[in-house]
């Protein structure tokens, strides 16, 4: 070993450097490691993402600019509680849960010029919704150009109807519809080869325009011996059956990520986090209640939020063709027999 | 001189002497623990703010802890302060090198500490102190890293103002109680025989020669009966010309009846450390999550409340709960000491209580949390790396089934240390064993009703 040297001089210079390369060598490596090289090392610009609950700064940064068909790799620490990092709309970018500081990261190339939201979907805190943050994939050839948006045609339409898309529809109290037959979808499935069904009732656009109870009133007028609980079934089916059971599962996990905190899992309007909303969360297990629900409202709701009620934008994580899932999984809460049992269950308690 | 139930360890073991004396031992061993050190000080600077993924909370709470309570101190007494990388720059600075022995004037005003100051209350409250915000400092790595390096700034500007290691022996709050419980250890530096010291004129032990300082801590081996004041630094090996000092394996606890050293700062300090031991067992063990949240200053209110309470039990319940057991003691047994005498002398029956106490709670966390350890070694900073393929280890306790076993393990055993240590300081104040016993028994209750608590906390 150099260090029993028998020259005490040439002894305390190399203990001096071997001093200087422990103490003060070892953390500047590691920091000119994370700091200089490895940024220089990686493949791909990398953004480094502080992820804290909202309270704490939300997403830091929390607005990205990348070129659009630049591959960057967007790093993601918790610095506080679990989150759920997310990119949307139509990335399919779910990293999962991201506990307190876990690291998680995704190389992605934005190929589209367009504006794409970060965001927790697992909650996290009070102000969870807000945990959202902005990437914005210019044009190349044209960087300065402004991010553009086209409005929503079903929006668009709901407005031009004059429909009050904030209007708050749920109930706290029963009415006189919630002592009636419960619709189910399942009788109605085995009911409806009996009955003549209006054509338009068979038409997506026209049922996402058309309240259940409004077809339920169309085919009593075409079948005028049915029972008003024959025609709740039937409806019931014919408001559920236009999903696959792949688009259904893809439904219910976002709507468990990013809905069930606050409308609760099975759609009773009484999540966890049910309390933090200035209004109560819409009920969408309560059949009664949706007969008198449009599926275009629903959509409008889910992707502009509803308006002083706290319940969150959505149009800005999923495409128009997730909220339609969402849309389709919120009339099975409300009309498959399973999801009606776990209402009462729930009504009971 | 070979004192019967002592094993002189340099005669047993001939090669640890020539070890112990090279001047390369401690400063190697105080470069390497500095290295980790000050990986931990920049790991809570700059890493992650999530203390169960920083290499500064993990390695310097959870495993330094650990090796330092449940190992360390027990069996080495002062060791760890040997090695201690906090006092290392301030030394070398002093000493204007690291190894050699440098015989010029050194870089200090070699001011003599004040008398009044002479004594470890300024550890106790220093102890206190940290304790009172010891949850904010166990959970934030950049508090946890600037506190760190306050210690290390401590110790440099008290060795350019005052003698030698003037920071560990009377400022230093870690130090504080590693010497009260270093009095467990059956490890002792001491003189072979004292007559030797006192013929020999030179004292070179204290003034120092060429193979080695004058004692660091302030220290005459020569009157050593206790660890309390002996670092282990080794510099009187090195310099004593009679070799008349050595290591000696001996009976655990044997200084706790050094009865003339008996003294109210160190009872002082045994309290506090069996209060703290019963605090942060309630705090951080304990079923009320509203304490956790309190100590971890959620509301200034609140933190405020539990700050005057943690003092309070400190300085005031569990000492005055002892005052009255001692006072009974004295009662029952007819003892003339004045009460605060008796205080003093049977306060050192706590020693081995709250060691147990604190390794009972250290192998709690220790045990349940050392998982964290793993992934913290591959990735210290939390920066995502992955240096050992060890970074998604994930959190898992080991052991938690015989957890409390252990646990009860280790309190009964420091319940029946304890109760042996007051039974032979009673015995040290009363010739009549029927009194000792008489006198002993509100002591024994107090220890007894203590370890209880202690277990009800850890079974539940």
């Amino acid at each position: 070993m150099k260090l029993r040297s028998e020259n005490p001089q040439r002894r305390e210079r190399i203990f001096l450097l071997m001093a200087i390369l422990l103490v003060v060598g070892l953390p500047a490596t590691a920091l000119g490691y994370e700091y200089v090289l490895r940024p220089a090392l990686d493949l791909h610009r990398t953004i480094n993402i502080r992820a804290a609950v909202p309270e704490a700064g939300g997403f830091q940064p929390d607005s990205i600019r990348v070129a659009a068909g630049e591959t960057v790799t967007l790093r993601f620490r918790s610095v506080d509680v679990t989150h759920g990092i997310a990119i949307g709309p139509g990335l399919g970018i779910d990293l999962g849960h991201v506990d307190p500081g876990q690291v998680k990261d995704v190389t992605v190339t934005f190929d589209q010029a367009g504006t794409y939201t970060f965001y927790c979907n697992s909650w996290c805190s009070d102000n969870h919704w807000r945990m959202r943050g902005v990437i914005e994939a210019y044009d190349p050839s044209n960087p300065d150009a402004p991010p553009v948006s086209s409005p929503d045609p079903v929006i668009e339409a709901l407005i031009a109807e004059g429909v009050d898309i904030d209007a708050i529809t749920h109930v706290d109290e029963p009415d006189e519809h919630s002592t009636g037959p419960v619709p189910s979808a399942e009788r109605g499935a085995a009911l409806i080869t009996n009955l003549d069904v209006p054509e338009e009732l068979r038409i997506t656009d026209w049922r996402r325009s058309h309240t259940p109870e409004e077809a339920a009133e169309l085919l009593a007028l075409a079948n005028p011996g049915a029972g008003p609980d024959i025609l709740a079934d039937v409806v019931a089916y014919l408001w559920t059956a236009n999903t696959s059971p792949a688009q259904s599962a893809e439904a219910e996990e976002l709507y468990d990520k990013n809905c069930a905190a606050c409308h609760g899992e099975t759609g009773s309007g009484d999540g966890p986090a049910a309390d933090t909303s200035s209004e109560k969360p819409a009920t969408f297990s309560d059949p009664h209640h949706m007969l008198e629900m449009r599926g275009d409202v629903l959509y409008a709701k889910i992707r502009r939020g509803g308006m002083g009620t706290g319940m969150p934008n959505f149009g800005t994580l999923f495409t128009p063709q997730e909220t339609w899932g969402l849309v389709d999984y919120l009339w099975a809460l409300a009309f498959t027999e399973t999801s009606q049992w776990e209402h009462l269950d729930s009504s009971d308690h | 001189m070979q004192i019967e139930d002592r094993l002189d360890l340099l005669e047993r073991y001939p090669r640890l002497k020539p070890m112990l004396k090279s001047r390369l031992f401690q400063p190697v061993l105080m470069l390497l623990t500095l290295a980790v050190f000050s990986l931990a000080v920049a790991a809570g600077m700059f890493g992650t703010p999530v203390g169960s993924r920083n290499f500064g909370i993990i390695f310097v709470w959870i495993v330094w802890w650990a090796l330092l309570i449940i190992i360390l101190v027990p069996v080495a007494g002062r060791l760890w302060c040997a090695i201690c990388p906090i006092p290392a720059p301030g030394e070398w600075l002093q000493r204007r090198g690291f190894v050699r022995r440098f015989m010029g004037k050194p870089l200090t005003l070699g001011l003599r500490w004040p008398r009044r100051f002479k004594n470890i209350w300024l550890q106790n409250a220093g102890f206190l102190l940290i304790a009172v915000f010891s949850t904010v400092i166990l959970t934030r790595p950049g508090v946890s890293a600037w506190l760190l390096l306050g210690f290390v700034l401590a110790a440099v500007i008290l060795s350019l103002l005052f003698e030698k290691r003037t920071f560990c022996r009377y400022v230093c709050p870690v130090g504080g109680f590693i010497g009260l419980y270093s009095m467990v250890s059956p490890l002792a530096l001491r003189v072979k025989d004292t007559q030797v010291c006192l013929d020999h004129t030179t004292k070179d032990c204290i003034k120092g020669n060429e193979f080695g300082y004058g004692c660091p801590w302030i220290t005459y081996p020569g009157s050593l009966t206790r660890n309390t004041a002996c670092g282990l630094c080794t510099e009187c090996l090195k310099t004593c010309p009679q070799d008349n000092i050595t290591l000696y394996w001996r009976p655990a606890g044997e200084d706790l009846f050094v009865q003339k050293e008996h003294r109210l700062d160190e009872a002082y300090k045994a309290f506090i450390m069996l209060a703290c031991a019963l605090l942060y067992s309630t705090v951080l063990l304990g079923p009320w999550g509203w304490i956790k949240g309190w100590a971890n200053m959620e509301s200034l209110p609140h933190w405020l409340l539990y700050a005057g309470g943690f003092v309070a039990v400190n300085v005031l319940i569990v000492p005055g709960l002892f005052s009255l057991a001692s006072a009974a003691s004295r009662w029952l047994s007819g003892d003339r000491k004045s009460l605060k005498a008796l205080v003093i002398d049977y306060a050192y029956s706590l020693i081995p209580l709250g060691l147990a106490a604190w390794i009972a709670f250290s192998l709690g966390f220790v045990l349940i949390n050392g998982t964290y350890a793993a992934a913290v070694l591959s990735d210290p900073f939390g920066w995502g790396w992955n240096l050992f393929g060890t970074a998604s280890v994930s959190w898992q306790p080991i052991a938690a089934n015989i957890l409390p076993v252990l646990q009860a393990g280790v309190l009964t055993a420091g319940l029946l240390f304890a109760l042996n240590t007051a039974y032979r300081i009673a015995g040290q104040n009363h010739s009549d064993p029927r009194a000792a016993f008489r006198a002993v028994l509100p002591i024994a209750a107090f220890l007894i009703t203590m370890t209880l608590g202690f277990a009800g906390l850890y079974m539940a």
